[in-house]
């Protein structure tokens, strides 16, 4: 049962958590942002904006990990995260326990 | 854990490169999914990176959906009328005004209209930096064949030529530095950017991109983000391959990567 083991360096490994902001009435639409999401952070919004499209919005809020992979690909320049906080990783025996 | 609240967030919050655009020139004119947006990030990530002046860089355009470039960008920046793009810029090179000039071209300006001028300024040792937008169609003339459209693959009227090789082009006229990327590769593109941007001499860098409204629903791919798949998919890096080899045939994958840098070797 190796894979209960904590890493060596569990203490000194920090998650980066981000914000995503969306300016709603730049979207176009084109769902970049959505589809390529590493952590599928983002869904279509129910309404669409002022100019009729349909943005993206939040469905997980602390999955976001400031990546910045949609800030890099969107062409409209309407996304874009911030870091917020760092958090400590679950350790893998936390993680056990939880499930039983 | 709860602070994150999205749909708050108010409308006239600063992206972090608005302060590169020219005041209210943001929403742009391009189509939801063009890859020109990518292109214009990545160049100014990169304009970031190195901690340039913008009044020591030069973006000078053309015409088309790439023109509007030069008209956002907060740059010394020039926007050109049709066959006079790489002269003009060239000229401005040669006056050494600005650290770098960088000419954003699309198949139009750079291909049709002066492609012979181009052939002048590898010779002449001209200091600039071509990012060539190539979405092997025509844009706003609604999808005629151009130089680059692939064989078999259609626009609206059947192209029966073979498509040209820019990167053969670039390399034979004297550039020393080419590569072709695709919007997804952004990352690598932004890297490629800040190399060829602390050249002194001819460097090209074609970048494959989707146009959407009309190569894309032309030939039933999809809508935008599968075209960028399909790029992405369909592209195999092939560092330093021979020049001969890079023209877009359909039924063949796109070779991405960095085919020539004379300082390396």
């Amino acid at each position: 049962m190796t894979s209960l083991q904590a890493a060596f360096d569990a203490d000194k490994i920090e998650i980066p958590l981000g914000q995503v902001h969306i300016v709603r009435d730049r979207c176009k639409g084109c769902g970049y942002c959505i589809k390529y999401c590493p952590r599928e952070v983002l869904e279509v919004s129910e309404k669409p904006n002022d100019k009729g499209y349909y943005f993206p919005r939040v469905k997980d809020e602390d999955t976001c990990l400031n990546c910045g992979l949609c800030e890099l690909i969107c062409p409209e320049f309407a996304i874009w995260s911030t870091l917020t906080r760092y958090v400590k990783p679950k350790l893998i025996k936390e993680m056990v326990n939880e499930s039983f | 854990m709860s602070s994150i609240n999205v749909t708050a967030v108010s409308h006239n919050e600063q992206h972090p490169i608005d302060s590169f655009f020219h005041p209210n020139s943001m929403p742009s004119v391009w189509c939801p999914g063009c890859g020109i947006g990518t292109i214009v990030y990545t160049y100014v990530q990169a304009v970031k990176e190195m901690n340039v002046e913008p009044d020591k860089i030069c973006v000078v355009s053309g015409i088309g959906c790439t023109g509007k470039i030069a008209e956002y960008l907060n740059f010394g920046s020039h926007e050109i009328t049709d066959g006079n793009v790489i002269a003009y810029a060239a000229n401005l090179a040669a006056k050494k005004q600005y650290m770098k000039v960088t000419l954003f071209t699309n198949n139009a300006d750079f291909l049709v209209s002066s492609a012979k001028d181009f052939l002048e300024i590898g010779k002449t040792m001209a200091n600039l930096l071509v990012i060539h937008n190539n979405n092997i169609i025509y844009c706003i003339t609604e999808n005629g064949a151009i130089p680059t459209t692939p064989f078999i693959r259609t626009s609206a009227s059947n192209d029966f030529e073979l498509p040209f090789n820019i990167p053969h082009l670039a390399k034979s006229s004297g550039a020393e530095y080419v590569a072709r990327w695709t919007p997804l590769h952004a990352g690598w593109l932004k890297y490629s950017i800040i190399d060829a941007l602390s050249k002194q001499a001819l460097s090209v860098i074609e970048v494959v991109s989707p146009c959407v409204m009309f190569f894309t629903f032309t030939n039933k791919i999809g809508d935008a983000a599968d075209q960028l798949r399909f790029y992405r998919d369909n592209s195999v890096m092939k560092q330093y391959e021979p020049t001969e080899h890079l023209d877009l045939r359909s039924k063949r994958e796109v070779i991405i990567g960095k085919f020539v840098d004379k300082k390396e070797f």
